[in-house]
């Protein structure tokens, strides 16, 4: 520290290598601390639990064929009631989406019926009284519907349930006071009344996209059956039966009716499959600015590393004068490292406010969240640690100078 | 002050060896003047970086001010030089980045005086080589002469003991080269040892005592009868 002054000043008669390792150190962290901040959110949002028991879930999208919307409720009830009885079965649903899926239902709810703003926002999941168990969502409140209040509803048109089970998350923007149950709510713009009679720990809903983020896990379970073409056979096995029942399962669906295909390509997956392929692009992302990252991380330090070569070749006669007048080898090496740091704190200076700005940017363009300045602190240090890394090879080959360089003419 | 005894330097190449010092012997008193001649390639300046502390030798003893120098570790050396020792070098060596003040601090900060007492001895040294007002001019923007009196400046700083000076003169014309000379040997006045490589007969023939170098070796003048009679002719010359 006892050198900052002359060291300052010898660096302003080097301007341009200067300030261009500054900004690449100000760039470096920036987009540093920006992918980062992204990496994590994906990384965050991939660990999210659905509220599903996500092992021995198998499901099948089923598309009937030749067969109207309404013609399909008994086909429907014959599916699921085989499917019960299927050796490696446990229980099994039709329902019209789940968590993950990437399509669903979503509406509003209102605490009132005069209410002209619904309170909460939430996504809708349509099957009888085994949906709980086949999704493994967990009852911490309340009951779950009983086979009585479970009826068909048209896909169209769907009516208003007497009862609703909802998620807790919901539970809690509609009663942020804890007393939901019991209570009367009025699911989409109906005037019927349905009353909560169960709460469930958590499900998410069938989104994955950040759109859905403030109300990822504002569920409501509706004890209808839809008739529908498209509708989803969810499957819960006994443990270490889940690919038999992959094999068996289509097999026997087809044996039992013809007038159906299940896609090609998602017709039947796992729910470890479906999670892997619908945050594929969460995790292509998180590893490319990953990569991203690491690249731009080499080209600063092979940059300082080049510079501060380039330095040590030019000042090898004054390093020897140096030397000669009483600098021992570590006041050398100091030299090196401490006019790095100097640059270094102009660089990750002004790439705090860089990466800051940046982040405002992202949040007004593309509704990222906010930055936390954690990310920022531990970005400046790294960046520290990578200039002072990179510079000291050839600040160690500096140190090295002999004092007698100082005699050698050129 | 200074004692070389049979002291050898050997530098190898893969092909070569060149004996720069060989059987060297040499001894210079505190607060003595000694001229050293030779001629190019005689192992003047290899001399000067041993007896500087800059390089090491091959063989012998290098006795500095009571000390073996052979037995200090590179950080000793280092302060050595920084306290006891002043260079003067024929290519002025002084940090183009940094200007004449900031130039004229290097050993002292490397002394780690403190601020106050570096300012006074900067300017002190800077008044006394008459360059107070360039203090802030770069090493670029004087005169040869100007620079070398910096770096005087910047070797008289530190109030060395011995004052080593390889070829003060040798980039100078001759009216800044006797100014610089008169420098010397104001210092030298004062109480500092000097031992100075040169060219030329006439500023040798100013010194106290002249030391003569061929081949490595130290040689008596009286064998050299070509030297011995520049120096007396210079002698006669000199105004003194
Ligand atoms: N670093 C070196 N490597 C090899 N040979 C050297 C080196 N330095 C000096 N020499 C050789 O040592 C001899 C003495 O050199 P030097 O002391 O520079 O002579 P002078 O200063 O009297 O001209 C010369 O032959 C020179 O070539
Ligand atoms: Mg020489």
């Amino acid at each position: 520290m006892l050198h900052i002054k002359p060291i300052l000043v010898a660096l302003k008669r080097h301007k341009a290598g200067t300030i261009l390792i500054a900004m690449q150190i100000a760039l470096t962290l920036a987009i540093v601390c920006n992918a980062l901040f992204i990496i994590d959110q994906r990384l965050d949002r991939i660990a999210r639990p659905t509220g599903l028991d996500e092992s021995n879930l198998v499901i099948i999208r089923n598309r009937w064929v030749g067969v109207t919307d309404e013609a399909t409720g008994p086909l429907i009830h014959g599916d699921v009631q085989a499917l019960r009885q299927l050796p490696g079965v446990q229980d099994a649903i039709s329902i019209n989406s789940y968590p993950l899926a990437g399509g669903g239902w979503s509406t509003g709810v209102r605490v009132n019926v005069d209410d002209k703003k619904s309170k909460a926002h939430t996504t809708l999941y349509f099957s009888d009284e085994h949906m709980l168990p086949t999704m493994g969502a967990r009852l911490i409140a309340g009951r779950n519907f009983t086979p009585d209040e479970v009826t068909d509803a048209k896909a169209n048109a769907v009516d208003t349930p007497a009862v609703i089970i909802i998620t807790k998350a919901l539970a809690h923007d509609l009663f942020p006071d804890g007393s939901a149950l019991g209570k009367s709510v009025y699911v989409s713009d109906t005037k019927k009344p349905s009353t909560i009679v169960g709460i469930v720990e958590r499900m998410q809903v069938p989104w994955n996209s950040s759109w859905a983020d403030a109300w990822a896990e504002n569920a409501v379970f509706q004890p209808y059956v839809l008739m529908y073409s498209g509708n989803v056979l969810l499957i819960r096995t006994k443990p270490g039966q889940q690919d038999a029942v992959m094999k068996s399962a289509p097999e026997m669906l087809f044996k039992l009716n013809r007038m159906r295909v299940f896609p090609k390509e998602n017709g039947v997956r796992t729910f470890a499959n479906q999670r892997e392929s619908i945050y594929k692009r969460d995790r292509g992302m998180a590893i490319l600015m990953g990569v991203v990252c690491l690249v731009l991380l080499g080209i600063t330090a092979a940059g300082i590393v080049g510079l501060t070569s380039f330095w040590v070749g030019q000042r090898r006669k004054q390093i020897g004068v140096r030397r000669a007048l009483g600098a021992t080898k570590r006041d050398i090496l100091s030299y090196f490292l401490t006019e790095n740091l100097l640059i270094g704190t102009v660089g990750v200076l002004i790439g705090a406010l860089m990466a800051i700005g940046m982040n405002l940017w992202l949040v007004t363009q593309f509704e990222m969240a906010r930055l936390s300045l954690a990310y920022v602190a531990i970005g400046v240090v790294a960046l520290l640690l990578l200039g002072q890394g990179a510079v000291l090879a050839p600040a160690m080959r500096a140190s090295r100078v002999q004092p007698v360089e100082a005699t050698r003419s050129v | 002050m200074l004692k070389m005894t049979h002291l050898s330097k050997v530098y190898r190449t893969e092909v070569v060896e060149t004996y720069a010092l060989r059987d060297f012997n040499i001894n210079v008193n505190e607060g003595e003047f000694v001229a050293v001649t030779g001629p190019s390639g005689s192992g003047k300046t290899t001399f000067l970086t041993i007896a500087g502390l800059l390089e090491t030798f091959t063989g012998g003893q290098y006795h500095l001010d009571g000390v073996e120098v052979s037995n200090l570790n590179d950080n000793e050396r280092s302060r050595i030089r920084n306290e006891k020792i002043g260079f003067i070098f024929q290519a002025f060596n002084l940090i183009p980045d940094l200007n004449v003040f900031d130039n004229v601090e290097v050993p002292l900060r490397y002394r780690g005086m403190k601020a106050p007492e570096r300012k006074q001895r900067i300017m002190d040294a800077l008044e006394r080589v008459g360059l107070a007002s360039r203090a802030k001019h770069y090493p670029a923007e004087l005169s040869g002469g100007q620079q070398q009196r910096v770096a005087i400046a910047r070797a008289l700083a530190g109030s060395p003991r011995l004052l080593l000076a390889d070829e003060p003169t040798g980039n100078l014309d001759t009216q800044m080269a006797r100014g610089v000379m008169e420098l010397l040997e104001e210092i030298h006045r004062e109480g500092a040892t000097i031992v100075m490589v040169t060219h030329d007969p006439e500023l040798a023939a100013r010194a106290q005592r002249n030391v003569h170098i061929i081949d490595g070796q130290v040689v008596d003048l009286a064998e050299d009868p070509r030297f011995h009679h520049a120096v007396h002719a210079a002698r006669a010359n000199s105004p003194a």
